[in-house]
């Protein structure tokens, strides 16, 4: 994977230091807390209910053993053992210290890890295709051009005042893994006809209180051109986008309001006047990035295993893990395997240190020394031998890793809620905690097949409610969390909104009316149907009507 | 009746107001009857800004076996989340934890559930 140059290490290193001071100061009374949250938060370090959280940038997901191990030395030295995974492919703290905050900010530098730009109105941390570089369906690498954003984006002074946050999705295949509709820029890259490496660009989706898909607008962007039209999106919407209130200030209201054929002709406009060449990646540098990803120690090995099979045969868990778990590779031989962490009634995205080392462990000797974040709260070892793959389960499962539950209904998206976060109405966790449990079998659930259920415990919806098959939001009634249901949306290629259900329901509600959604699903589906197209076709009736008609 | 809290700065930890001192548990939280006296302290709080941040006074209302704060969201923050029951001050247990665990609040609704009649 790409190693940081001598530059970002020195970045790494002072900003640190700087940290080191501003903490200092506070602590002495020498600032005050209104001056002194704005540095805070760009250092990624939030104040929540029960104490300071660190939110920790993953870059598109990226993880190696050396940056495994050392977040959780961090989370088993400063925190309580263990680390949250969020939707962002971020890792957060919940229990930290602001005198340990330089320490820990120390450590991290180390091995090329930070919290710059995971808060405030810049542009955040990259998300990528988490399969980058191991799947088939792939034109170019994304995790290249992420890199190129990063180093563009970080500390960029005319971008760091945005009328908002700015998130960036990139994916180089055809199947989106990355979310890429929902995101303020999705990009996707592609190799047009004529061979030409380009851009889809996208512009304008987001969650949160409006929801939008990204509209396209430009379906072909040459590649080599990526940063200066970025660049002209950035100008265009921190010229244009609304100061004036928040719940109206991201880009996806700027082009909502402007229409997206208007927006990218101003994007044009700003563009073509532009010195593009100024901005533009030389190819020297975008070889440099490129060969920080190049494929390093994969084997020539027969497609088909016969370990693999074989230990299929022989072990039906195994071969439910397989089923669910383990995704076809572009090298012959090799396999992604997920690695669960929504363990049945355990907190989803929640790892602890131990789980860390484990997952470390294993990159390192058995993925090529890689591993990966996923939107949807797992994790992923990207390059494992279809040989390696039963022993690799095996010590999975003796770390409770290795639930088969991958895009079922027990593998759901929950935000830290109110357990934690000073912004939330409602819990999410205990709520996808229970309908966990609700669905434990392991028989049910792959009966129930391709389910997502995703929870956010406030509208800011970082738990991607919106884009649920089954969403859930928490909302507060009089200081008593209820639970606001909707069906229908959904975040990969077949995006849509989800539609409400109706009133919001108690909390103990929730889990119940999930099963009565499941029961009208498994009654009307025909074959082949998930969840979300049984709804597509019959429609909210059914569903409503079994949520909420009159007991009897 | 009114409670005073904060988080304190070094380490977060939610503190509750006592006469001068901050307090971790709630139970040793000092109640206001008036609203006055309850606004002076809230004043004093925050001036203490190397102690304190964000101090404010929370609504608190009898409960069955004691008191309790009103909103659900201050009862978490004077317990801990409840997805780890060993982290936070409901790790150490205790009657005055339990009152707080088992306190309803305002809300009365139940949700409306039973909306579409079958014929």
């Amino acid at each position: 994977m790409y190693r940081y140059d001598d530059i970002d290490q020195a970045m790494l290193t002072d900003r640190a230091a700087e940290f080191r001071e501003q903490c200092r100061r506070r602590l002495a009374g020498e600032i005050t807390e209104d001056q002194f949250k704005p540095i805070r938060l760009m250092n990624g370090l939030y104040l929540q209910l029960h104490a300071y959280m660190l939110r920790i940038a993953i870059p598109y997901g990226a993880l190696n053993s050396a940056k495994l191990r050392k977040l959780a030395w961090v989370a088993s030295t400063y925190d309580r053992g263990y680390g949250h995974f969020t939707t962002r492919t971020n890792l957060q703290l919940h229990w930290i210290k602001l005198k340990d905050a330089p320490d820990i900010l120390d450590a991290l530098a180390g091995v090329g890890l930070h919290a710059i730009q995971t808060s405030g109105n810049c542009i955040r941390n990259l998300t990528a295709d988490p399969h980058a570089g191991a799947t088939a369906d792939e034109a170019d690498d994304p995790r290249v051009w992420a890199e190129a954003i990063r180093q563009w984006s970080t500390f960029h002074p005319e971008f760091s005042f945005l009328p908002r946050k700015f998130k960036i999705a990139v994916t180089g295949a055809t199947r989106d893994r990355a979310a890429i509709r929902i995101y303020d820029i999705g990009l996707r890259l592609h190799r047009a006809a004529d061979g030409e490496l380009a851009f889809e660009v996208l512009a304008g989706g987001g969650l949160g209180r409006i929801p939008f898909l990204g509209p396209t607008i430009r379906e072909r962007l040459p590649a080599r051109h990526l940063l200066s039209y970025l660049q002209a999106i950035l100008r265009v919407y921190n010229r244009l986008g609304r100061r004036d209130n928040i719940w109206k200030a991201r880009i996806k209201v700027l082009v909502a309001t402007l229409g997206a054929e208007e927006f990218a002709r101003q994007v044009d406009e700003e563009w073509e006047a532009s010195d593009k060449a100024a901005v533009d990646l030389p190819d020297t540098e975008l070889a440099r990035i490129r060969a920080g990803f190049a494929p390093v120690g994969f084997e020539t090995l027969p497609p088909v295993s016969a370990a693999f099979e074989t230990a299929k045969l022989d072990d039906r868990a195994f071969a439910r893990f397989a089923r669910h778990n383990i995704t076809a590779h572009k090298q012959p031989g090799y396999a992604l395997i997920d690695v669960s962490l929504k363990a049945i009634g355990e907190t989803p995205g929640d790892c602890s240190a131990e789980q860390m080392e484990v997952i470390a462990n294993l990159a390192e000797r058995y993925s090529l020394d890689e591993a990966r974040v996923t939107y949807e709260q797992n994790l992923i070892l990207p390059h494992v031998k279809l040989d390696d793959a039963p022993a690799v389960y095996r010590l999975l499962a003796d770390a409770d890793l290795a639930t088969p539950n991958i895009g079922l209904i027990s593998d759901i998206i929950a935000c830290p809620g109110l357990d934690y976060c000073a912004l939330a109405n409602a819990r999410a966790i205990p709520i996808a905690q229970d309908i966990a449990r609700r669905f434990e079998s392991p028989e049910l659930a792959e009966k129930i097949g391709e389910l997502k259920i995703k929870i956010s415990g406030c509208i800011n919806a970082c738990g991607h409610h919106h884009v649920g098959h089954i969403g859930i939001l928490g909302v507060d009634k009089k200081g008593e969390e209820f639970y606001q249901l909707t069906l229908g949306g959904s975040g990969e290629d077949d995006a849509s909104i989800g539609q409400s259900l109706g009133p919001a329901l108690p909390a103990e509600r929730v889990a119940p009316a999930i099963d009565q959604l499941v029961e009208v699903y498994l009654r009307e589906r025909t074959t082949g149907e998930r969840f979300i197209d049984t709804y597509r076709r019959a429609g909210l009736a059914p569903f409503k009507e079994a949520v909420y008609a009159e007991a009897h | 009746m009114k409670a005073l809290t904060a988080n304190r700065l070094t380490d977060g930890e939610v503190v509750f107001w006592k006469q001068g001192q901050w307090l971790d548990r709630f139970a040793d939280a000092e109640l206001f009857d008036d609203e006055a006296v309850a606004e002076a302290a809230e004043a004093h709080a925050k001036t203490q800004v190397t102690l304190l941040v964000e101090p404010y006074l929370i609504d608190v209302a009898e409960v069955e076996g004691g008191v309790a704060p009103v909103s659900y969201r201050e009862r978490l923050r004077a317990l801990g989340p409840t997805n780890k029951p060993e982290h936070g001050k409901q790790a150490q247990g205790g009657a005055q934890i339990e009152i707080l665990a088992h306190a309803h609040g305002a809300a009365s609704s139940k949700g409306r559930i039973d909306l579409i009649k079958r014929k």
